[in-house]
């Protein structure tokens, strides 16, 4: 609990009681009272620093069992995860024990999804008893120098400047989130003034952007993937040459030169080359649509068959125009395939719930922007031992691989294991890789400190819009919920980023991982563990102070598939396991079929 | 009495010819021609037949390839290239220019009439018969029946006909096939009730009362002497109805309900290339004059044929 207490013995019995009896009824949070306590003579109203602090130490039996290879009982999977035991050791200091070194821990950690929620708004807004749709989806209580006005479901997400705020006050007083899918819309929005700011310009409008002087174009390396998906617990997918020769029967160079902006280039591997080993192994599949037909049909498939091409229709900086290119894929799967493919859109947020819970059953579209820069943003999140179901059943020798890139303390000594992960995701063909897609973000000319980030996680809060008082960004769409510990869409994160804080933080516009809400975090000799000690003078929203027990509980809940708290949206939370390899207490494979 | 029945029939039908008109096809035809607005539609629809009719001839590409597949160069959105008006003769000619998936966008609006042809003819014969069943049972029946019948039809129309066809869609499935069954279902209750209107007022002319007179069956007063004397209003509202019928269409393929990708119909081409409208406009503007001309043909030729037929409106 992090709000401001008055102590006495009294209160402190209760509150311990308490704090056991929670503990017992969850198992969720164990809490060490220190041996001391307060004198009888010291005042009733104590300053906070003197207070026993209560430190929460999970998971309460110790240790998560690292290693772990076989399930433990019927209602779970083995443990498969890296975090051993997180520790809040007093007020301020946060121990993180892992099962394996990681290197990118901080990177990890600086993201979104972990922004530290209070322990009391956690415990009051997320309802151990109820399933999914939470009361925190729709409200935000964070540190960061917006907090929420209003969330006008369908309109707009409204801001307010956080004028409590630890670090430099924003910029602007008001800051508003508006959003539509049709690039031409966002366009027509800037030009007129209506909003400050605009996401993804269409892949045709660079020229009308540039040519305008009232309007700046911010142009976003391309630090991501689209790519087309199968998932293996399908037929025809199921058969390995069938992906393989799917592989090879789309001309990726074809989709790049025609449909995609200037600044893009076709994916030789999942992940792109600027990011250290995101290039190690073997380049995929050269086009070649005799070889691919040939190879159809030595799969049993001479005559092709009939399957979906599943997406959803909203613009990212990886898939520029979606419908254009699923038509295009559509087309060159029937003219070197001879697969006839019906197109199906899906509303975006069941897309991705669709997606995560495997059951997209065609071949489908998606792709990934990086959320820190390290190959394990790619790869651990989409085919390590942690990630979703989105391509159906796991192969080993990838997993095995990418544990060990993980676990590596340099780039140099990881490349053997990422070379040996890209080429079994060669051999397997989860996906294919087709574009690290080119993109930009527009401006009005007057917006001051108006950037571009190659995470996509534009900062606003720096930003000042000539001589206004609000500032009106549009986006692609609507975020599906402000719990971000439980989104993996841009859309949402992007808000959440504006009014919510990690113990680390990107640079604004650039990929560096800096310290936030922690004053620093700093590992043992072997990277298994990071002590992170945290700012002071740190207040939530609602004014409540930050500590290390918020710190603790935030990433409990994600962490622990059991604990009361593990709920949001849709509850999956799928940045915990595919940034740290696995829940705890994971809930066991989902039966065939 | 065997040589009765002849006798019944031909006093009937010449009762029944005296009560219409013996010249009122030849009449129609006369009025309708008569009326410019009517012979613009008539003209604007029969070049859309026969664009749909030689669609293939008249097409130089497939609708759904793309340039990318023939080799040919080409970009997405290039502009109208016509070498009659100074497009260099070495580029190949596209009289709409290309489309986002760099198919040609003539191709693609010429076959386009097709489908929206067929669109309009069969959603409203399907509208109509079922709407035709429906109101003659009501306006002949009568009572119960006719209450219960129209109460529901009452029901569907108090309902805005593009919401409705949006939840059939939704229920059913996207496809051109379900719109089509949408707009088809949500336009029933129109004919019914202009159907049973007809009914109501033919059911008390002469002919008829001299059948039932006669002891005709009541399904054969009903089919043999009520509905065809019925028709003329029901041909007006269909013929109207088509329009409408082209433009629901497209608007469910704009939200991506009816036309599937790559099917070359016109609302599915605006929504398809929809982000192209500042840098590509002819993509929008070219299928919707299509889908304008279509809908403005068969509203002229309605009204052309409302007044041809309304007798107070003869000179």
């Amino acid at each position: 609990m992090s709000r401001s207490r008055r102590w006495s013995p009294r209160l402190a019995v209760l509150a311990a009681s308490a704090a056991i009896v929670f503990a017992a009824c969850g198992g969720s949070t164990a809490t060490t009272t220190p041996s001391t306590a307060p004198e009888s003579s010291a005042p009733t109203t104590a300053p906070e620093s003197m207070a026993p602090y209560e430190a929460m130490v999970y998971p309460a039996s110790g240790e998560a069992p690292c290693g772990q290879t076989d399930a433990p009982d019927a209602n779970h999977s083995a443990y498969t995860g890296n975090f051993k035991k997180i520790s809040a050791t007093d007020e301020k200091t946060v121990v993180f024990e892992l099962c394996n070194p990681d290197v990118a821990f901080l990177s990890k950690i600086a993201f979104t999804s972990f922004a530290i929620n209070d322990t009391a708004w956690l415990e009051s807004k997320i309802d151990p008893a109820g399933t999914t749709n939470q009361a925190i989806v729709n409200e935000v209580n964070g540190t960061g120098p917006y907090k929420l006005e209003a969330w006008n479901r369908g309109s707009d997400v409204t801001m307010a400047r956080n004028d409590a705020y630890w670090g430099n006050q924003a910029k602007t007083e008001k800051l508003i989130f508006r959003w539509s899918t049709e690039a031409a819309q966002r366009l027509v929005e800037l030009q007129s003034g209506t909003v400050d700011g605009i996401d993804n310009v269409g892949p045709t409008d660079f020229p009308t952007v540039e040519g305008d002087a009232a309007l700046a174009l911010k142009p976003r390396a391309g630090l991501n993937i689209f790519y087309v998906g199968m998932n293996n617990t399908y037929a025809p997918f199921d058969n390995d040459m069938v992906r393989q020769a799917i592989a090879m029967g789309i001309d990726r160079q074809r989709l790049v030169d025609n449909f995609y902006p200037p600044g893009s280039e076709v994916a030789t591997h999942f992940t792109p080359c600027a990011i250290p080993n995101g290039c190690a192994g073997d380049a995929w599949y050269e086009f070649d649509a005799a070889a691919a037909k040939q190879m159809l049909a030595d799969a049993g498939f001479p005559d092709g068959f009939t399957t979906k091409i599943q997406y959803r229709d909203v613009v990212r900086s990886y898939l520029p125009d979606p419908n254009v290119v699923a038509q295009d894929i559509q087309a060159q799967l029937k003219a070197n395939l001879n697969i006839t493919a019906d197109i199906e859109v899906q509303e975006s947020g069941t897309f991705l719930d669709n997606a995560d819970a495997g059951k997209l059953e065609g071949i489908h579209l998606l792709g990934w922007g990086a959320d820190y820069p390290d190959v394990t943003n790619f790869l651990d999140f989409h085919f390590g031992s942690g990630s979703s179901l989105q391509f159906g059943d796991k192969w080993d020798d990838i997993t095995s691989a990418l544990a060990a890139g993980g676990a590596g303390t340099d780039d140099a000594a990881r490349e053997p294991s990422y070379v040996t992960a890209n080429n079994a995701i060669k051999t397997h063909v989860p996906m294919i890789p087709i574009a690290h897609g080119g993109s930009a973000v527009a401006y009005r000319a007057d917006v001051t400190d108006a950037h571009s980030s190659p995470l996509g996680n534009e900062y606003f809060a720096v930003m000042t819009p000539g001589d206004r008082s609000q500032f009106v960004w549009m986006q692609n769409a609507e975020p599906p919920g402000l719990y971000c510990a439980d989104e993996s869409d841009g859309e949402a994160l992007r808000v959440c980023e504006q009014m919510t804080e990690s113990l680390y933080s990107y640079e604004v516009a650039g990929t560096a991982a800096e310290p936030a809400l922690a004053e620093k975090c700093e590992p043992n000799t072997e990277l298994t563990v990071w002590t992170c000690t945290l700012r002071s003078g740190v207040t939530f929203h609602d004014g409540a102070a930050l500590d290390a027990n918020d710190v603790v509980l935030t990433y409990a809940v994600q962490w622990d598939a059991d604990h009361p708290l593990h709920k949001g949206r849709d509850g999956s939370f799928t940045y915990f396991p595919g940034l740290f390899s696995g829940f705890l207490n994971p809930p066991p494979p989902a039966p065939e079929g | 009495m065997s040589h009765a029945e002849p006798s019944m029939d031909a006093t009937v039908d010449i009762l029944a010819e005296k009560a219409g008109s013996s010249s009122l096809r030849r009449d129609t035809i006369r009025n309708v021609l008569r009326q410019r607005s009517a012979v613009v539609g008539l003209t604007i629809m029969s070049i859309l037949f026969l664009v749909a009719v030689f669609a293939p001839l008249i097409a130089p590409y497939e609708p759904n390839t793309s340039m990318l597949d023939l080799g040919e160069p080409g970009s997405r959105g290039d502009p109208p290239c016509i070498h009659l008006f100074g497009c260099p003769e070495d580029e190949p000619q596209h009289l709409m220019g290309l489309d986002s998936n760099i198919r040609d966008e003539f191709s693609r609006v010429v076959h386009g009439s097709r489908v929206s042809l067929q669109i309009g003819f069969l959603t409203v014969s399907f509208a109509i018969v079922v709407g035709t069943i429906i109101g003659a049972i009501a306006g002949y029946a009568g009572g119960a029946s006719d209450n219960v019948l129209m109460r529901m039809m009452d029901v569907v129309l108090s309902f805005p006909s593009l919401i409705l066809a949006i939840a059939i869609v939704t229920v059913l499935g996207t496809g051109l096939t379900n719109a089509m069954l949408a707009i088809g279902i949500v336009s029933i209750p129109i004919y019914a009730r202009v159907m049973r209107a007809s009914v109501l007022s033919v059911r008390e002319t002469d002919f008829v009362t001299a059948s039932r007179a006669l002891g005709e069956s009541s399904r054969g007063i009903l089919t043999r002497r009520i509905l065809p004397n019925s028709l003329t209003p029901l041909i007006v509202q269909g013929t109207l109805g088509i329009g409408g019928a082209i433009l629901e269409v497209a608007a469910l393929s704009f939200v991506g309900l009816g036309a599937q990708p790559p099917t070359a119909e016109w609302g599915f081409m605006i929504a398809s290339d929809r982000n192209l409208f500042f840098s590509a406009p002819h993509l929008i503007i070219f299928p919707g004059i299509a889908i304008t001309l279509s809908v403005l043909a068969f509203n002229l030729i309605g009204d052309g044929l409302r007044d041809a037929l309304d007798p107070r409106l003869n000179r």
